[in-house]
């Protein structure tokens, strides 16, 4: 029996490693490799015309700007969120603090309807103003909207991580201060705030890089009049010009690569040791009449409210548009839409019900495929010794390359064929959808298993293996029983990954048929045809919205490891 | 020919280039009860580690039982280990732990799983407990349970790491009589680690006092307290009262700081030679009757502490610190009279 299960973890090092290179590696390294050949001969030909090309300046400079813009708002929303979190006591404190994880595995494009719904010409905040009879305030296809959905995305990162720091400042060391006389104000410049700009550097440098790669945001509120590279980049491919949207992949991979060193470089320098500790007492947020008075307070309860509106309110929009007419009736309409449609199948038009179907069983497999992969890149990063930080590299590199670029090496690389041995390999756009999920949900898998095998005091392992345990049996009888926990969270984590997955879907699901949720989604807001009302986008919406919120429950519930 | 409980040859450990143990060689008797003691780095517990093959990077040969387990791994060497930490399996209740080394050993009688848990729960006196999870029970239940599971599948030898490091003082005195009791009634090779002296010297058949990965001497409790072999072991081991200087012409006494202290005179020395005289507290009289041919020093006391059965005093001899402890009815005060027999006193 042993000596089977002690082969296990060189398999399935060797298993990840090879489904790494074939459906990740080596797609997008020919994209990277394409940028610079041209019929095998290298080439600065592509990369020169793109860095030439003034309109490329202009659409960098764009996407680097909306990006700098989206950082300062998402500090600014998420800021004053922390300091509530961590210094006031209020009822429902932790489900809040808890909700933070949410925007993780909310579906962008999803998110992106809700602010449509929300800010859109006939949406939430319209019929607010055309009730109290104001003018309507159009917001579709602006700046302001995407740096706004962007802020809905980021801001609850830089909560969570500033939260976490906060809580993490040692009493002791502020009650120092104090008795040596330093004033409140004082104590918190010299003593908290060194504690906090780390966190808050490193959500920034985050949220800089997430929303510079920011797609189906983009894409859905600023359409290609407000294109990032991004968003050209899938118009490109859209348009077959393959070359230049290789090059211009390549261009933003390398830059996205440069961003991500420097954001690990800098969480390198960061002290460990997160978490909640005993920590500062918090104060009541209300204690009695009186305190509704004190400045500090108001300026929270308006904080909130403003929270509350800009959190809320495009879920909220998106649930009550899918029930609603434009003039404000209650209806069930669009859910029948769902459903009638598939009889009459319009050619070109996305059938809900397989959409939801196919949705579900991409999840499925790229669940099946993730899971293994995530777990043993996990148990390799936690055995110290040789090559861990290599495997810390091979798990942030899809952290780095976007959706798009992945998508489309692996159209070029794996769809379209790839010649090997003088065999024609070609995978069907289903396997390669599956395939692209597994590479974007696993390190979420790793990043849930990693702490919690890591948090598993040695001397168990130790204790197993003196009483006739070999190390294989041990991490099957020991270790892998204790992270039950945390392989649901991050199971939980990679469905709702791939449910919500939309730039390589997009690019990989050509035709109808193995459409998913977020794709049919898309289509549903750009099919005018389908009416003015965003009614069909909005009932797919909420569906999807009631399948991620069933991960996030099972990622709150099960997985305390995130909420720590 | 009986074979050696256990056998070190030249074992020597290092972690990124640091020495954690540097050439160490012991021999532990079978069925005798060995501790290594020291302060912590002192390489202790790495030999210990070693010793289960949990340490990578060994230099040297094991043996236990005469077999050469150098180069085997951890799960074939037959050894039950025992963790400060306790170490209990929280996801298997208690009846589980214990079984859990079952599964990778037969028992040579055929007995079944359940009599052996049984057996093993009543020998820690904890029969009754076998369904619970670990985390219900106090910390010293928790300990016998590793004690247990530890035992469970009949180990050549035993090894327990600062077992009771993780109680509190009361009990780890009522569970260090229930383990030495134990260990005589199974008669099992057992190697302790502690860096509580006084633990080593209530438990042990033979200590083994280590510092800086060396091994400082070997010998039984009693010899280590009076006869030390070393400095360190003089100090490390119980309270003592060093006096550095050098021996007179005569080689019958030693010159400290210009007053002459009498030799024991079985004080192997040679004459000029610097010496430390090593003289215990408790050897020390303060006031009171003089013996004949009593060493006497006048010191001045600084501060006192009550012990309970005895005060502690801490005095000033010629500017140097002198500790000694005495059973008398009231703390002395002002200058005093100390006294000690040169045959007390231990040179090194």
């Amino acid at each position: 029996m042993a000596p089977r299960v002690d082969r296990m973890l060189p398999a399935g090092v060797v298993a990840t490693l090879v489904t790494l290179v074939v459906v990740f590696y080596y797609p997008v390294g020919s994209v990277l490799v394409s940028a610079v050949s041209d019929a095998g001969r290298l080439t600065l030909g592509p990369l020169a015309s793109v860095v030439g090309d003034p309109f490329y300046h202009d659409l960098f400079a764009f996407t680097a700007y909306q990006a700098l813009l989206s950082t300062v708002a998402s500090v600014v929303v998420g800021l004053p969120g922390a300091y509530l979190l961590a210094r006031y006591e209020f009822p429902g404190r932790r489900f809040v603090r808890s909700v933070t994880i949410l925007p993780f595995v909310l579906p962008s494009i999803m998110v992106a309807v809700g602010f449509l719904a929300m800010f859109g010409r006939t949406g939430l905040l319209n019929d607010l103003l055309a009730v109290v009879g104001l003018a309507p305030v159009e917001l579709t296809f602006t700046l302001e909207i995407i740096v706004l959905a962007h802020a809905f995305y980021n801001a609850p990162l830089v909560t969570r991580l500033v939260t976490a720091a906060w809580e993490s400042v040692d009493p002791a060391r502020v009650e120092t201060a104090r008795t040596l006389g330093a004033s409140p104000l004082r104590t918190f410049r010299d003593v908290t705030l060194p504690q906090l700009l780390p966190a808050l550097l490193t959500a920034s440098v985050l949220t800089f890089i997430f929303t510079f790669m920011s797609f189906p945001i983009v894409l859905a509120l600023g359409g290609l009049e407000l294109a990032t590279v991004e968003v050209w980049l899938f118009a490109r491919v859209q348009s077959l010009d393959l070359a230049e949207a290789a090059t211009l992949g390549a261009i933003e991979t390398a830059l996205s690569l440069g961003l991500i060193y420097v954001y690990l470089r800098f969480e390198a320098t960061q002290l460990s040791g997160r978490g909640e500790s005993r920590g500062r007492a918090r104060t009541p947020l209300v204690a009695g009449w009186r305190s509704l008075a004190d400045p500090k307070r108001l300026a929270l309860f308006a904080y909130s409210g403003v929270a509350l509106v800009l959190f809320v309110g495009p879920l909220l929009s998106l649930v009550v548009e899918s029930v609603t007419t434009a003039d404000g009736t209650f209806t069930l309409r669009y859910y029948e839409f769902l459903l009638a449609q598939q009889t009459s199948t319009a050619a070109g038009t996305t059938r809900p019900l397989p959409a939801i179907a196919n949705s579900l069983l991409f999840a499925g497999g790229a669940l099946l495929l993730a899971l293994p992969m995530g777990v043993v890149v996990s148990v390799v990063a936690t055995r110290e010794g040789r090559g861990s930080r290599l495997w810390e590299a091979l798990l942030t590199a899809p952290l780095a390359v976007s959706g798009i670029v992945l998508g489309l090496g692996m159209l070029r690389a794996l769809v379209f064929g790839t010649t090997l041995f003088g065999y024609r390999i070609t995978v069907t756009g289903p396997v390669a959808i599956v395939a692209a999920h597994a590479v974007a949900a696993y390190p979420f898998v790793s990043r849930n298993v990693t702490p919690a095998l890591g948090s598993i005091d040695d001397r168990l392992v130790d204790a197993a293996r003196a009483l006739g345990a070999d190390r294989t049996t041990a991490l099957v009888d020991i270790e892998l029983p204790l992270v039950v926990p945390a392989l649901i969270a991050g199971a939980a984590f990679a469905f709702a990954i791939s449910v919500g997955e939309f730039d390589s879907t997009v690019l990989l699901a050509e035709g109808v048929d193995s459409a998913t949720m977020p794709v049919a989604l898309e289509r549903y807001t750009g099919n005018r045809s389908l009416g003015p009302d965003l009614g069909p986008a909005t009932a797919m919406g909420t569906v999807l919205l009631a399948v991620t919120t069933v991960s996030f429950v099972l990622i709150d519930r099960v997985g305390s490891g995130w909420n720590q | 020919m009986t074979h050696p409980g256990v056998e070190v040859e030249g074992m020597r450990v290092a972690f990124d280039g640091v020495t954690a143990l540097g050439d160490v060689s012991l021999a532990v008797e079978s069925g005798e009860f060995f501790t290594l003691v020291g302060p912590s780095g002192c390489g202790k517990t790495t030999m210990l580690r070693s010793i289960a093959g949990l340490t990578d990077g060994v230099e040297g040969t094991v043996t236990i039982d005469g077999r050469d387990v150098t180069d085997d791994p951890p799960e074939e060497r037959n050894v039950g280990m025992v963790f400060q930490n306790y170490a209990l399996f929280p996801h298997m209740s208690v009846h589980e732990n214990v079984a859990y080394g079952l599964r990778f050993h037969e028992l040579g009688d055929g007995r079944s799983e359940d009599d052996r848990v049984a057996e093993l729960l009543e020998l820690v006196d904890l029969a009754g407990v076998a369904d619970r999870s670990p985390e219900q029970l106090s910390g010293g239940q928790q300990q016998r349970i590793a004690l247990a599971r530890a035992l469970a599948p009949e180990p050549d030898v035993l090894l327990l790491d600062e077992p009771l490091s993780a109680l509190d003082a009361k009990l780890r005195k009522q569970l260090r009589v229930q383990i030495k009791a134990i260990q005589q009634q199974l008669d099992i090779t057992t190697i302790y680690v502690t860096h509580d002296q006084a633990e080593a010297l209530a438990l042990s058949d033979r200590v083994a006092v280590m510092h800086e990965g060396r091994v400082e001497q070997v010998a039984p409790p009693e010899a280590v307290y009076r006869d030390p072999a070393s400095r360190f072991v003089a100090e490390f081991v119980g309270d003592n009262n060093l006096f550095d200087g050098t021996v007179t012409d005569d080689g019958a006494a030693v010159t400290v700081d210009g007053a002459t202290l009498p030799l024991p005179a079985d004080a192997a020395v040679t004459a000029g030679a610097s010496v430390t005289v090593a003289i215990r507290p408790e050897a020390i009289t303060v006031g009171a009757s003089r013996k004949v041919g009593e060493t006497t020093l006048t010191a001045t006391v600084e501060t006192v502490e009550f012990l309970g059965d005895a005060y502690r005093v801490h005095c000033r001899w010629r500017g140097r610190h002198v500790e000694c402890k005495t059973m008398a009815a009231a703390p002395p005060a002002g200058e005093v009279t100390l006294g000690f027999d040169a045959a007390d006193a231990d040179v090194l």
